[in-house]
């Protein structure tokens, strides 16, 4: 089942068609990848998408819904969650904080509610606590809970921005860079993780440069170029089309 | 009755657009919202009434001397307090608020020195010309020609010139100033020395007309940011445009109500723009670009 | 004696009005110099409430703080989509028109000659008559605020309000109703102010506009500022600091008529000093980045 839907998207900068014309499907359940040279416009078709940009033309479906230029928090409210290429934590707050921020539906939300109806939100902060306590086992940062994110590797940051993306429980996952900068035997534990999300039924797109992991977990690739897409497939169909050999890795 | 009106609002428009002008100039280039330019106007108005009326200088070398040591402090004021945030890359917050923190600083040492009354620039009556059924003073029809110069002077400045073209790209792209090879330092005296002295007339022709007080800088703070959004953020003619239409509203919304409302005008033009055209008149929406940026 | 008593209260005031403007600052990250505006605005409906229609001290409370609040709408809503520069200047716009309305509507406010012989509240049938009555009162409504704002501010919605702080773009990319969120915390803020507001022109049993002027904005933001904002115990260090300090400077025996100029001389280069070199201010957590 296509989730969600791109038709004929376009957004310019300028005078740069940073996406021209781009129509994609992502299936539940499946591992989609992202591919194409730098500035080839896959950050912007996840901006598009979660609606950090309005485009110029075109058409988002998700579940049968036209999503297209909604705003950000509403699309998130929807199910799509969002990792970002250039991390964007919440540098002065602890480790903790940042993925206590991201669960969603929380009654404390509501500053009235947060006063004058404590159990239920006492409750459900200790429920919050202890998934947070999960989350940074799995992803290795339990000794880091108070540090302030600001003071954490680059790669720790990346780390806790995953394990931020799930406290969120997003249906479909936009990731951007997953891997990049986090040590290889951090990169195995992504890569299952991003397996078991999707055969647990969440629908995840990610972009990424190593092609290697492309292989490895994408069911399906589009490769773009230019703003548009120019190639997709099976992982084996792209990466073994000679256009795509050309234009992008080089031989 | 309405001829009058709308000529008083020409003219006070025109003052509007000189602040508003010199506002854009450093915002746009620099990204810095000069709270201390409303200090700088008050302070203009002050060293002409301090040279005129205390030391008997004569009006035009004193208006020449007050616009150069204003330019000289436009640039104090960046080289002072700025430059070390810059470097250091100090949020906007900070810029802010020592920006507010040095206008403070400013008006109350001009009310300790000179005290809080209002002082006339020009004792007596001023001359008037009647054009038709409009009566003008002469600081007024001074204040358009002076306008519309030095307006003509600075689209000319931005399109044909070299350090013209710098602010027109800064405009578009405030980080290349490191990048594109100018002095950035020399580039930033020139801006900010301009637009104080674009204040500091602002302040001596309106100070002529109407006399000054240590609160005067706020309200012309005032109508020169809502100017520059009427206009329209990085757009200089829409900041220019943007004064005349305030004062014009202004003056007309007196005639209706009364003059005690005046700030209120100012007000509700700005809510409506915020409302329903944040871009301003001549401005291009970018808010979304922005957010992803 | 009284005058310790006296500047005992003025304290909890000001506690009151630094704690709530630390919700929009130093928790959402928006500058504001509309807070003086609110307490005005508080001082004017609860007094108006009291001597106009005669009700009672905590229904005129009430009503001044859900005034406060409606009113702050008017400013935020259009506001938000205003990066911070744009949104200091409509509070400020805000701030001088409140006073203009407070100063030119004669025949609701009094205007210039203010509004005077506002009686002192009497609850559960305790009438408060001396100050050191007032000041026990005014402890007890500081400390009931403080305690209101410290659970917020420790609730998951302090906590969106400073992920909002820090990154609105990943805030909203995790689902949070920013533009909502803000709106929220600046009506609380406003709210609180008008306690603030209704506390003082009981105390000081007399208003006219010139307490609520854009100068008192700067103030009530200094005091944040210089304190320091963020947490709790900044803006109650800036407080003590800015309402105790001037008080020692009489005895210095400045001349009256530029001794308040002079005052404000100190705070903005105080001001300019703590964003050079310490943007937390003396004990604040937020470094305004
Ligand atoms: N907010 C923006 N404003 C102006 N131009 C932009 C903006 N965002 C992207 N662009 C331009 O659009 C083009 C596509 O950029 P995009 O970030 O989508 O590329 P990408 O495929 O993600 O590249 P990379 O692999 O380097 O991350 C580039 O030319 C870029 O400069
Ligand atoms: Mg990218």
């Amino acid at each position: 089942m296509t989730v969600l839907e791109l038709n004929n998207l376009s957004k310019s900068f300028g005078g740069v068609r940073a996406v021209d014309r781009v129509s994609m499907g992502f299936r539940k359940g499946r591992i989609t990848g992202l591919i194409g040279p730098n500035g080839a416009g896959k950050t912007t078709v996840f901006n598009l998408i979660s609606g950090f940009l309005k485009p110029d033309e075109g058409k988002i479906s998700y579940q049968d819904q036209t999503i297209t230029g909604i705003l950000p928090w509403k699309v998130a409210r929807m199910g799509i969650g969002r990792l970002f290429q250039d991390i964007h934590l919440f540098p002065h707050m602890r480790v903790v904080d940042n993925i206590l921020a991201a669960f969603q539906k929380q009654t404390g939300e509501n500053p009235l509610l947060a006063l004058f109806v404590r159990p239920k939100v006492t409750a459900e902060e200790k429920n919050h606590r202890g998934q947070t306590q999960e989350l940074l086992r799995f992803v290795g940062l339990s000794d880091k809970a108070n540090e302030l994110a600001e003071n954490l590797s680059h790669g720790q940051q990346k780390l806790l921005s995953i394990a931020r993306l799930l406290a969120a429980e997003a249906d479909v996952l936009l990731m951007d860079e997953p891997t990049a900068g986090v040590s290889p035997q951090m990169v195995d534990k992504i890569l299952d993780l991003i397996k078991r999300l999707a055969e647990n039924g969440r629908t995840v797109v990610f972009i990424e440069h190593n092609m290697n992991v492309v292989i490895e977990i994408a069911d399906w690739v589009y490769f773009m170029d230019n703003g548009q897409v120019a190639s997709f497939g099976s992982p084996d169909d792209v990466l073994g089309d000679p256009e795509v050999r050309k234009a992008y890795i080089g031989v | 009755m309405l001829p009058q009106l709308i000529a008083n609002g020409l003219v006070m428009g025109c003052s509007y657009a000189l602040v508003a002008l010199g506002f854009a100039l450093i915002y746009n280039t620099t990204r810095t919202f000069h709270f201390a330019h409303g200090g700088v106007y008050v302070l203009s108005a002050y060293l002409l009434y301090t040279f005129r009326n205390l030391w008997g200088i004569p009006l035009v070398p004193a208006a020449i001397l007050t616009l150069l040591l204003i330019a000289f402090l436009g640039v104090a004021i960046d080289e002072v307090l700025y430059r070390p945030l810059v470097k250091r890359g100090s949020s906007q917050p900070i810029q802010m608020l020592s920006s507010l923190g040095l206008y403070i600083v400013i008006i109350n040492l001009i009310a300790m020195f000179y005290g809080n009354e209002t002082k006339m620039l020009s004792p007596g009556v001023q001359p008037t010309y009647t054009v038709g059924h409009i009566i003008l003073a002469r600081t007024q029809i001074v204040t358009a020609v002076t306008f519309v110069v030095l307006f003509v002077s600075l689209l000319f400045l931005l399109r044909k010139s070299r350090m013209g073209k710098t602010i027109r790209a800064l405009r578009d792209d405030p980080e290349l100033v490191s990048a594109s090879g100018i002095n950035a330092r020399f580039f930033r005296w020139s801006v900010f020395a301009l637009g104080s002295v674009l204040a500091g007339v602002a302040a001596i022709l309106a100070g002529l007309d109407v006399g000054i007080d240590p609160n005067i800088g706020m309200t012309a703070l005032l109508s020169g940011a809502v100017a520059v959004i009427i206009g329209g953020v990085g757009v200089f003619e829409g900041a220019a445009l943007g004064g005349i239409a305030l004062g014009l509203l202004q003056s007309l919304a007196i005639w209706q109500t009364s003059a005690r409302w005046q700030d209120m005008v100012t007000f509700v033009v700005l809510i409506v723009f915020l409302l329903f055209r944040p871009q301003g008149l001549f401005g291009i929406r970018r808010r979304a670009e922005e957010m992803a940026g | 004696m009284n005058y310790l008593l006296h500047i005992l209260v003025i304290i909890c005031i000001y506690l009151v009005l630094g704690l709530s403007l630390n919700l929009i600052v130093g928790y959402t990250g928006l500058l504001s110099l509309s807070h003086a505006a609110f307490y005005g605005i508080g001082a004017y409906i609860g007094t108006l409430l009291m001597m106009n229609l005669g009700l009672g001290f905590l229904p005129s409370l009430a009503l001044a703080v859900i005034g406060a609040m409606l009113l702050s709408l008017t400013i935020s809503i259009p506001s938000l989509r205003l990066k911070g520069d744009y949104f200091m200047l409509a509070t400020l716009g805000f701030q001088i028109i409140v006073f203009a309305v407070l100063y030119n509507w004669v025949g609701l406010t009094r205007g210039p000659f203010g509004i005077p012989g506002i009686p002192r509240p009497s609850l559960f049938g305790f009438q408060l008559r001396t100050v050191g009555h007032y000041l026990g009162f005014s402890v007890a409504v500081a400390a009931i605020c403080l305690g209101l704002l410290f659970l917020i501010t420790h609730s998951p919605f302090g906590r969106v309000l400073k992920a909002i702080r820090e990154d609105e773009m990943a805030a909203a990319a995790l689902g949070k109703d920013t533009p909502r969120l803000k709106v929220v915390a600046f009506s609380i803020a406003a709210g609180f102010a008008a306690v603030s507001g209704v506390l003082f022109a009981t105390y000081m049993r007399y208003i006219d506009p010139t307490s609520f002027t854009l100068m008192e904005s700067i103030f009530i933001l200094s005091v944040i500022v210089i304190g320091g904002t963020g947490n709790v115990s900044g803006p109650i260090a800036g407080t003590i600091l800015l309402i105790v300090l001037p008080e020692a400077l009489r005895f210095l025996r400045i001349p009256d008529a530029i001794a308040a100029n002079m005052r404000q001389v100190i705070y903005g280069l105080a001001i300019i000093l703590i964003m050079r070199y310490r943007p937390q201010g003396l004990l604040g957590e937020y470094r305004f980045e």
